[in-house]
């Protein structure tokens, strides 16, 4: 009896130390994450590290790098609160206290854009998986990579998707109509419109900036039914796309298309306000639950089951950025910056985890921009419980299974 | 030609929906010489009184006047009353009490961020039988809810007119709004006037909130918009008059629209302003506004 009372707790005691000096020997590679963990963004910085961490968990359940003797992944975070000084701050201290191997974040291009310029400084690798900001790629750097599309691609594929349309169902559009609000981002937008327009060889026939906060449109509206467009291209936030919508649903105005840009026809509230209004309408996101891709539904089940939420187009970015980074530590078979640096800009990752993003392969130009990156396009439409949906169309390869796109939209 | 002819019928029709969340506000400062600035929010509180009986019970939405209206009357009543009524007196011998304006822009901020934390940020938008009823004249469409809207903005200014001219009470707040001190000689409670004529105010943007209602949204911050517009429109009609709110009301709801169909949406916000820059210089007093001080 005496002597099983001691084995017991000796061998718990060996296995424990044994356990413990497996870990310390074990080697780990420390990667440095700046998101906005608090203030405005951090909903999203959240999204961004729950999807980390659980790609992280994923890869060193199955054994780690491979090429580094079955090193560990170890994730570092740090919160930006979306502020560019302290991520500049958490990116240095980053890079010479804790010696990561590499660097990923940071969501707000405001933040991202000088971080980037501290880890080309010291020339350490920084995968940028969300900011959009077109000139976080465009300053020459050699140690930048973006997973996610940039902002000008939004247009680009607004128009792309508009020429496919037009190829599929064999409706020509001619006239094309511009309504945005008179922000920054609308008159951004608007600005690459007309240039795409004029390539596409399409007639302009209305260019209206309105002022948001506005509180009647119907002049705006009115205008707009006058001009007779094919295809209107909006870009407007909640309150103004609400009547927007509303009001050319009241005046019959008919087009082939009605083209929106995310934010105010991206947001809930949106679509619970106007219903049926808002029927065919197509809007540009950068990743939709419904996108059919394979191993999307058990990954976000999975996703769901641990933090109680549907994965997001953040946190898609995000989870494929940690399997670049264990595809990318495979291949350098080391954490030396510079053969970091040659896999990166070698990269050609396909399929597996990173399938569930809405193209194929992860491939960057000399920019360090994801060439492939692509945005997708909804038609919003009205389910059988009357509840409106979002459902993917475009690119053609992850359009819902057996949805049949609308376009022209009938008339009213 | 068509299309101007259906602008400027529209104009006409929001116009005078401006008009209307005017009325209100220009009734209270031609009274109280108070400029009211929770007037929004009043509006604010209004249309989500509207909205919630409306979605709740599913009744014609103009029945929702029976029900928001008295409430509004004995909100801004009471609200005057026990808010408003003890800096009043506090300030009793001061001409245009300045005080009163900041407790009421408390006032504004309390009920726009008491409704963010009942009701929430997001837009909400009523379903209702004229939402999104058009009548088809000729080819220019339009909506039934801004045709009912101008007709009930049209009887209430009769009526406040008949109200302010011919009734007792009214005779009684025109005397205060003259004079004061007179007024009170003579044997009217000043007090009872003015929480009478606060009610008065607030139960004016109970029926701009049913009118608004069934074609537009509500959300906490909805009066914010509504209540600039209603400042220029008071001050370009004349401080306190009535006639004068709704006209100022159309004359900016029809510029607002046709002038869109000459320019960019902007545009006219500057146009409206520059109108309303032009209207001061030339007649201070506001168009109907009387030309000495009451």
């Amino acid at each position: 009896m005496n002597l099983k009372k001691f084995i017991v707790p000796a061998i718990v005691l060996a296995m424990g130390t044994a356990s413990f000096s497996a870990y310390a020997a074990e080697k780990v590679v420390k990667i440095g994450n700046i998101l906005p963990l608090s203030g405005p963004s951090a909903s999203v910085g959240i999204q961004g590290k729950q999807a980390r961490e659980m790609a992280v968990d994923e890869i060193n359940k199955a054994g780690g790098i491979k090429a580094l003797g079955g090193a560990k992944l170890k994730l570092l975070f740090a919160d930006s609160k979306g502020d560019p000084t302290t991520g500049v701050t958490e990116t240095e201290r980053f890079i010479s206290t804790e010696k990561v191997a590499m660097l990923t974040g940071a969501w707000n291009s405001s933040v991202t854009y000088p971080a980037t310029q501290v880890a080309e400084r010291y020339g350490v690798p920084f995968v940028v998986e969300v900011s959009v900001r077109d000139t976080i790629t465009e300053r020459g750097f050699k140690n930048v990579f973006r997973i996610a599309a940039k902002d000008s691609w939004w247009t680009r594929d607004q128009f792309r998707f508009l020429s496919d349309m037009q190829k599929e169902f064999k409706t020509p559009i001619k006239k094309v109509a511009f309504v945005y609000e008179n922000g920054d981002w609308g008159t951004g937008f608007a600005e690459k419109w007309r240039g795409l327009a004029k390539a596409a060889g399409y007639q302009v026939v209305l260019d209206e900036p309105y002022p948001s906060t506005a509180s009647d449109l119907t002049p705006v509206v009115l205008k707009l039914k006058r001009s007779n467009p094919d295809v209107v291209f909006m870009t407007s936030n909640a309150a103004d796309a609400i009547l927007l919508t509303k009001t050319m649903t009241d005046l019959k105005v008919n087009v082939k298309a009605i083209v929106t840009s995310g934010g105010g026809h991206a947001d809930p509230s949106y679509l619970a306000a106007v219903g049926k209004s808002a029927e065919y309408l197509f809007d540009i996101v950068e990743w939709e639950t419904d996108l059919n891709r394979p191993g999307l539904k058990e990954t976000n089940e999975k996703f769901k089951k641990l933090y109680g939420y549907n994965l997001t187009g953040e946190a898609v970015d995000a989870y494929a950025s940690m399997y670049l980074v264990k595809d990318v530590l495979e291949r350098a078979k080391s954490t030396d910056p510079n053969a970091l640096r040659k896999a990166l800009a070698s990269t050609k990752l396909c399929g597996g985890k990173t399938g569930l993003l809405a193209y194929n392969c992860i491939q960057f130009d000399q920019t360090g921009q994801n060439k492939n990156a692509s945005l997708v396009i909804v038609q919003v439409r009205s389910g059988k419980d009357g509840k409106m949906e979002r459902i993917t169309v475009w690119p053609k390869n992850v359009r819902r299974a057996g949805y049949k796109v609308v376009f022209p939209q009938p008339n009213k | 030609m068509i299309g101007y002819i259906e602008s400027v019928i529209n104009g006409i029709l929001m116009g005078s929906i401006y008009g209307l969340t005017a009325v209100g506000l220009t009734l209270i400062f031609g009274v109280m010489k108070v400029v009211n600035f929770a007037h929004g929010s009043i509006l604010m509180v209004g249309m989500f009184a509207a909205y919630w009986f409306i979605t709740l019970t599913g009744l014609n939405p103009y029945l929702a006047l029976v029900v928001v209206v008295p409430l509004l009357y004995f909100f801004g009543y009471y609200m005057q009353k026990i808010v408003i009524k003890p800096i009043f007196e506090a300030e009793k011998h001061v001409r245009e009490p300045i005080t009163v304006i900041i407790v009421t822009t408390g006032i504004w901020y309390v009920l726009d961020n008491l409704a963010l934390l009942v009701f929430g940020a997001e837009f909400r938008v009523a379903q209702t039988s004229v939402t999104g009823k058009m009548i088809d004249i000729a080819e220019m469409y339009f909506p039934v809810a801004k045709l009912i809207g101008a007709g009930i903005t049209f009887l209430l200014g009769v009526y406040l007119y008949w109200f302010l001219k011919h009734s007792r009470m009214g005779k009684a707040v025109r005397a205060t709004s003259l004079d004061r001190e007179a007024a009170t000689l003579m044997g009217i409670k000043q007090s009872r006037i003015y929480n009478i004529v606060f009610g008065m105010g607030c139960a004016c943007c109970g029926v701009a909130a049913c009118v608004l209602v069934p074609f537009y949204y509500v959300y906490p911050t909805v009066g914010v918009p509504f209540d600039i517009k209603a400042f220029v429109i008071v001050v370009l009609g004349g401080l306190g008059s009535i006639p004068g709110a709704i006209l100022g009301g159309i004359i900016i709801g029809i510029i607002e629209t046709v002038g869109a169909q000459f320019m960019a949406a902007t545009w006219t916000e500057m146009l409206i302003y520059a109108f309303f820059l032009v209207v001061l210089f030339v007649k201070p007093s506001g168009l109907f506004g009387l030309r000495q001080d009451y």
